[in-house]
This record gives C-alpha cells, structure tokens and sequence, in this order.
C-alpha cells in the first residue's frame, strides 16, 4: 500500500471574525484520501470549503484541528511542496516577463538552475502547445495560455502531485479541450491530480473519484462511476437496428418487469459538435 | 519528462532550508518589477530640480551657489530615496496577494522568510541604484559649476596673478565643492531609506490596506525624526506629569531616532565625520533593517493567506 | 495566534527593542553632539520665525534648504535695504545651520559693512550724531555675528579671521584684531598670512611694538616666503620707531617704502 498522495484527517478550519464573537468553521472535520496516481475531483458550492482545504494542503493556511500530509510529509512543511504543482483560479504571472522567463523563474524557486532548467523549461513549454510564444510577453497571453503557462509552471519541478483550481474557467472550449487532453495526458504519466471545478460537465469527464463540499463537511465521497450511475438503469445504445428490431425489443421490456423509460436518438454533446464546427 | 517511477531521480535538486539563489531570484524578479513601473522617470525630475536649482542661483557668490546646490541636491536626494522606498515597499505584498502570484510563489518549496528577505533586497537594490544616479549627477553637475566658477575666477584674477595665487584660488574653490565626507553623508541617506523601507515592509504585513501602510509609515518617519526630542525630555530630571513621562516614554521606546541618521545638514556645513561615529550610525541602521524584516516575518509567517 | 495577538508581541519587542538601544543611542547622540552635529536648537522660538511648515521640514532633516530659503529672502531683503528683517531671516538662518560658517561671515559683512554704510549715510536721517550712532550699532551688530559663530565654531579659523578684519577696519581695534589673528593662526590650516597680520596689528598698539618688532623679525628670519613688502614696511617703520641700534637691523631696500 503506497503512500497517498494527499492525506487528510479530521481537518478542522475555524476562522474568527474579527469584533465578533461567533467564528466561521470553513471545514468541519474532514477526512479524506487521495491516492497516487488518481485525479480527484474536489467539489463544493462556493462557501462549501473547497478553497480552504485546497489552501490548507498547500500550507497557505494554517489548520485549526487535524493533520493534511502530502505523500507522507506535512503540508505546513516547507519542503512538502517539492512534490506539488499548484495552479491557482485565474492565474496571473508577472507581465513584463516572457513564458518562457516565467517558467524560469519558478524553476528556480524549486532550485532547478543553468541548461538542465532551461531544457526542462523548453521541453514543458513544448508539452504545453506554446513554443510558439515562449518569446512573448504574459501581458500578450489569451486565457487559454496562461492557464497552460500556469500548467506548465506546476509541473517545473516534475511534482508527483497537481492541484488545480477550476483550471478551464473562462475559457473557450477549444482551449478547455486542450487542456483536458494535457490532464488526462499527466495523468497517464503517473501524476495525481486534485481539481478543483464548478464546470460538473468537464470534471465528469476526467476525475475517477470526487468528493463532494457541503458548508465544510464531505457529504458524498467515492468513485465517480460508482456515484453517478443510476443502479437500476441500464443504457442500450444501437447502430443500424431496424424498427422490427425495435418492437420486438420494446414486446420483451413490456413482458417483463422493466418499463422502458426512453426511446431517443442519442445526441452528441454541443462540445463535441462545436468544435467540429470550428476545427474542419 | 519521466514517469513518477520511485526508480527515477527526481530533477529538483534536495530541499534546502536555506537558499540564497532562491532569495536572488524572488529579489531579482521585483527589482525588475519595480523598473517596469517606471519608476525612475523621476529620476529625471531630480536632474531637472538639480540643474534648475543651479541657473536659479547664479546671481549669489560661488560659496553660497555650491552650498545651496548642495543643499537642494542632497535634500531632494534624501526625500527621493525615502519616497522611493516607502511606495515601493508598501506595494509588495498587496500587489502579490491581489493578483494570487503569492500563492503560486509560496505553493512551491519557498519558506516564507526567504520570499520576504527577497523582496526586500528588491526594493534595497532600486533605492540603491537610484542612489547612485542621483550622486552621479549631483556630482556632474557640481562638477560643472565648479569648472565655470575656476574659470571666471581666474578671468578675474587676471594676468598680475601669481602662479601661488592661481593656484590658492582653485583650491579655494575645489574645498568648497567636493569634500569626501559627502559620501558617508550620501551613506547615511540611503541608510535612512533603507530602514524606512524595513519598518514599512512590517506595516504591511498587518495593514489592511496599502493606503494604510503608506499612513502610518509617514506618521512614524515624522514622530522617528522628533523622538530624540522626546527621549530627552523623557530622561530631563524635571519631566513633566507621570501621564506625560509614560507617553514620552512610549515614543522614546517604539519609535526610530531617525535624527541619528541626519547627517547631511551638518557634512555639507562642513563637518567631518570621523570613522568610528560612522560606522557605529551605520550599524545600527542594519540593526534596524534586521529587528523589522524579523518582526515582518514574524507575523507574515503565520499570516492566513 | 490572532493578528491581534500578533501585532501586541511586536509592540512588545519593538519596546524591549527600544530599551536596549536606548543607552546606545544615547551615547551615539552625544559623540555626534561632540562632533559638533545637533548643534542646531529647535525650539519653539525658531519655529516662531520659520513657520510650521518650515520647522517640520527642518526637523525632517531639510534643515539645509529651510536654512536655504530663508538665504534668500535674506538676500531679496537686502535689494530693498530692509536691515531689520535680513537681522530676523539672519538669526533663524544661523539657528538652523549653526555649522555653515559661510552664514555668519555674510550676516556680519552685511551689518558691519554694508548696513553700517547705509547707515552713516542714510538721507532720511538729518542729525549726523544719530547717523553715527546707528552706523556703531551696526558694527556691533557685525561683530556679535562672528562672536556667536565663533562659538559655535570653535574647530575652524576662518570667524576669527573675519573677526580681526572687522576690529580692524571698522571698530579701529588694533589690539582686539591682533589677538584675533593670532587665534586664527593656531589653527593647522589657517593661511600664512594670519600670524603676519596678527604681528601687524600689534605693532599698532600703543605699548606693544616691541613685542611686535620681535615677532614680525621672527618672521622674517622664518624665510623668503615671509618677506612680503608689508612686513618689510613694517619692520622698517618700527626700526625706527623704536631706535634699534645700527648693527641690529635688518637691512631693508628703500623700495619697499613705497
């Protein structure tokens, strides 16, 4: 049994208002695991505490109660971090210095310096689709960029764990494509993933397991196939049946004790449709 | 890029508690920062002020044209350098926080105390440099004055002048104009900066907004230059009230004698400082620096981000 | 920990903090005044004079360019012969920068000189005696200038060399200019000419010549350097003067009586 990636136990926020006497309690005894090698999908209306356990993880907060560790280390410790790339909701990186600086910079934060940073930096600007504007300042970058230029600075130091915060916000579905791509890509490298997102649509298409936020308590938990199927239906999707085909089908259903529910031409989603649309 | 295979050696280098590449980068980055904002356009304005001051001055004797120049350089020096250090710094962290580049920074293996040391030296490394602009071209154009009133001296003197009177009249006009003393005088400014530029890097580690930082640190460099005043009537046998003993006391002890520091008035008056009172003013001006960025990163270290 | 709870440890170092650099301080704050910094007292006398913003300023450590300022009102003063109030901006000038000597030699060259010609000639004054009258006052006013500079600037020759030229040329006070020129040239930087000037005035004073005779022969024997045509004038004058015997003389070319 390897170590989690991240482990919380009976995390505990509480924050004090300030000339009040009551205190807010952001997250209320949560525990949960995940293991390495997973993307974990973290979810939550806003105020659910998402955002503070997130930050308790990344030790920018301190916890009131509890223990968070990151593949076996604490998160309130500095050197924790070497295994975590985190990428914040709407990044925003120095303007005045080009992608490919920016990606310097934090490489050197983690202690990466001379050729071995520069290659590595090329080699993630390269991962990330943008070569091309490595030489271009972040004030010229579009949405879609700098949340790849923020991908790219997570992984710098090729952390074994990524922590994503609503990492496709406001952006157009052919970037959010790409950047799914890059995740499932990550993750097929062994990287686990913690995201963090409002769009259920996307987070359905990538994350194994989620946890669900409630007024800072873990209402559900589990795997997402697991969560989400409905148990007693079953989907039967066909190509080139015949309507006798059909009947015979629906005359079985009415003998038994199922009910047919639906009968309907299966529709592509508007994502896949639209782009398309735009890429032909 | 590998697999996270527990085969593989990761690329990062071990963590180490303490990094000054770490440090130089963080400082690096907001001294670059900081030239984007622009900030030495006013530099401009102190060569304007500098040269203007000097047209300005011509119609008084060539003593009192180097004294004023002097005066009005190191003036506009001292209150540059001191504006300078305080804006800079009062924008760090909000800045930082505002735009989140504080949580990427800090989400990687980068203690706290490391991030602040960075960005102060940034702010030190701007003062520092403007510093020496500003000295350059105060000596440029001392230096030229100096050379326009050589030669209208020595039209003057005329032909009958000695080759011993020549020379008497140079030197009495090179002693007037550059005296090394100017240096530690110049030391001692930006020192004054540079503590400023500590103290409000610990304001802003509580302060709620940036306005409010620049506020106090404002209050605190006009109560800083008035609290030996205060110390002496605090220590004066015949105080005053007990209530007026304790409030003396207070700005006594919570404040900066930033007197200490005001050298310039008297070495331009012609005072020279002898080295052990220099070095004694200019380390405690580091201790200074220290004792705040310290209390800056105490509270910054648990701060809730 | 609460910020609240925070920012009170930091009250309380920034007080322990305090209280160990208090004697240090203190003992910095006293070399400093030793070096003759801090002379300037502000007070609220001054602040009378200069102003609120003024003295802020001044205590702000922009004691030069309040001192500056007012400079120049002084000078604009002077353009409209407006003595009184060159005195005021005078007085608030030298508070400010005590350690300028430049401040009280001008302060004194324009009382002694220039206000005192003004004086004695002013067109608005009919009685003569009362002309004469404020003529001395002004040189009093002069030399009290150098006075309070000389005390403040004790280290430096240059007060007491204005000193001896105002005693001499204005108040006439050979004996009072030759001690003054005699304290200039103790200093190691006074120019050579102080201890010739000084042996000059002496020989003026009734009383004194020979005592005067002796020192100006001392220099002359210093070398070739001392023996400007003043001092051989001098000599000479007081040889005879004085009825030095033939043989003892310093043999002086008849030129230099010119």
């Amino acid at each position: 049994m390897s170590t989690p990636a991240i482990s919380i136990r009976n995390l505990t926020k509480v924050f004090p208002i300030p000339f009040k006497r009551e205190r807010v309690t952001a997250v209320h005894d949560l525990s949960l695991t995940v293991e390495p090698g997973q993307v974990y999908g973290l979810l939550g209306p806003n105020g659910s505490g998402k955002s503070t356990t997130m930050k308790i993880v990344l030790g920018l907060v301190p916890a009131s109660a509890g223990t968070t560790e990151i593949f076996g280390r604490d998160s309130s410790l500095v050197e924790s971090r070497e295994e975590v790339g985190f990428l914040p909701e709407n990044p925003y990186f120095y303007k005045y210095l080009t992608g490919e600086e920016t990606l310097r910079f934090f490489g050197k934060l983690c202690g990466l310096s001379g050729p071995k940073l520069r290659d590595r930096a090329r080699d993630l600007l390269k991962l990330v689709g943008l070569e091309n504007a490595a030489d271009r300042r972040i004030g010229g970058y579009s949405k879609g960029m700098l949340q790849r230029i923020g991908l790219a600075q997570a992984l710098i130091q090729e952390p074994r764990l990524l922590v994503l915060d609503e990492p496709t916000a406001g952006v157009d579905p052919a970037g959010s494509r790409e950047i799914k791509d890059l995740i499932l890509e990550f993750k097929s490298r062994g990287i686990t993933i913690l995201l963090c997102s409002h769009l259920l649509g996307q987070v359905q298409e990538i994350c194994d397991r989620v946890g669900i936020l409630h007024k800072g308590r873990l209402v559900r938990e589990g795997k997402l196939h697991d969560l989400i199927s409905v148990e007693n239906q079953t989907q039967l999707i066909l190509e080139n049946a015949s309507p006798e085909l059909l009947a015979r089908i629906e005359a079985e259903i009415n003998c038994s004790g199922a009910r047919l529910l639906e009968k309907a031409k299966p529709q592509t989603t508007l994502e896949r449709y639209f782009l398309e649309v735009t890429q032909s | 890029m590998s697999a996270s295979n527990p085969a593989t050696l990761p690329i990062h280098p071990p963590h180490k508690a303490f990094s000054p590449a770490r440090i130089l980068a963080i400082g690096a980055n907001t001294l670059l920062e900081l030239v984007r904002l622009k900030v030495f356009y006013f530099l401009l304005i102190f060569g304007l002020v500098l040269i203007g001051s000097s047209i300005f001055m011509i119609n008084f004797s060539f003593q009192e044209q180097f004294q004023m120049l002097k005066d009005i350089s190191l003036g506009a020096m001292s209150i540059f350098t001191w504006l300078l250090a305080v804006l800079a710094t009062a924008m760090l962290l909000p800045k930082d926080i505002e735009d989140r580049t504080l949580y990427t920074i800090l989400a990687k293996p980068v203690p706290r105390f490391e991030y602040l040391i960075g960005k102060l030296l940034g702010v030190l490394a701007l003062v520092l440099i403007s510093t020496l602009v500003m000295a350059g071209l105060f000596a440029v154009v001392l230096y030229a004055r100096q050379e326009i009133v050589i030669a209208e001296s020595l039209a003057q003197a005329g032909r009958e002048a000695t080759p011993e009177q020549v020379q008497e009249i140079v030197r009495g006009i090179k002693a007037s104009t550059f005296t090394w003393s100017l240096v530690p005088a110049i030391i001692a400014v930006y020192l004054k900066a540079a503590l400023c530029a500590s103290l409000t890097l610990l304001i802003s580690t509580f302060a709620s907004s940036w306005i409010f930082t620049i506020v106090t640190s404002v209050a605190v460099y006009f109560i800083g230059n008035i609290q030996s005043i205060a110390r002496d009537y605090w220590l004066a046998e015949n105080g005053g009230t007990a209530l007026t003993k304790v409030f003396l006391a207070l700005v006594s002890l919570l404040f900066p004698d930033l007197q200490l520091f005001n050298l310039v008035d008297d070495i331009v008056a012609g005072n020279a400082i002898a080295t052990g009172i220099f070095l004694k003013t200019a380390g405690l001006g580091c201790v200074y620096v220290v004792v705040y960025l310290f209390l800056a990163y105490f509270v910054f270290a648990k701060k809730e981000l | 920990m609460g910020t609240t709870k925070r920012i009170g440890i930091v009250i309380a170092v920034l007080l322990v903090f305090g209280a160990i650099r208090l004697p240090v301080e203190r003992s910095l704050d006293e070399e400093h005044r030793k070096a003759f910094f801090r002379g300037a007292k502000l007070d609220l006398g001054l602040r009378e004079q200069i102003g609120q913003g003024g003295f802020i300023a001044a205590l702000s450590g922009f004691r030069s360019v309040v001192a500056d300022l007012l400079w120049i009102q002084a000078n604009t003063a002077w353009q409209n012969t407006e003595w009184g109030r060159m005195v005021k901006l005078f007085d608030a000038v030298t508070t400010l920068q005590p350690r300028v000597t430049m401040f009280w030699e001008m302060a004194s060259w324009h009382m002694a000189w220039n206000a005192s010609n003004w004086a004695r000639d002013n067109p608005k004054q009919p009685s003569q005696a009362r002309r004469i009258k404020a003529q001395r006052e002004y040189f009093e006013l002069g030399r009290l200038y150098l006075e309070r500079g000389i005390r403040n600037n004790p280290d430096k020759y240059v007060l007491y060399d204005r000193m001896g030229l105002l005693l001499r040329d204005k108040l006439k006070d050979h004996l009072g200019a030759s001690q003054a020129y005699a304290k200039a040239a103790e200093f190691p930087d006074a120019p050579g000419y102080e201890k010739r000037f000084a042996a000059y005035e002496l020989s003026y004073v009734e009383g004194r010549e020979k005592e005067a005779y002796e020192m100006l022969v001392k220099l002359y024997h210093l070398g070739e350097k001392e023996r400007l045509p003043t001092l051989l004038a001098r000599i000479d004058d007081l040889q005879k003067k004085l009825n030095i015997p033939e043989e003892q003389r310093i043999y002086i070319p008849p030129e230099t009586n010119q």
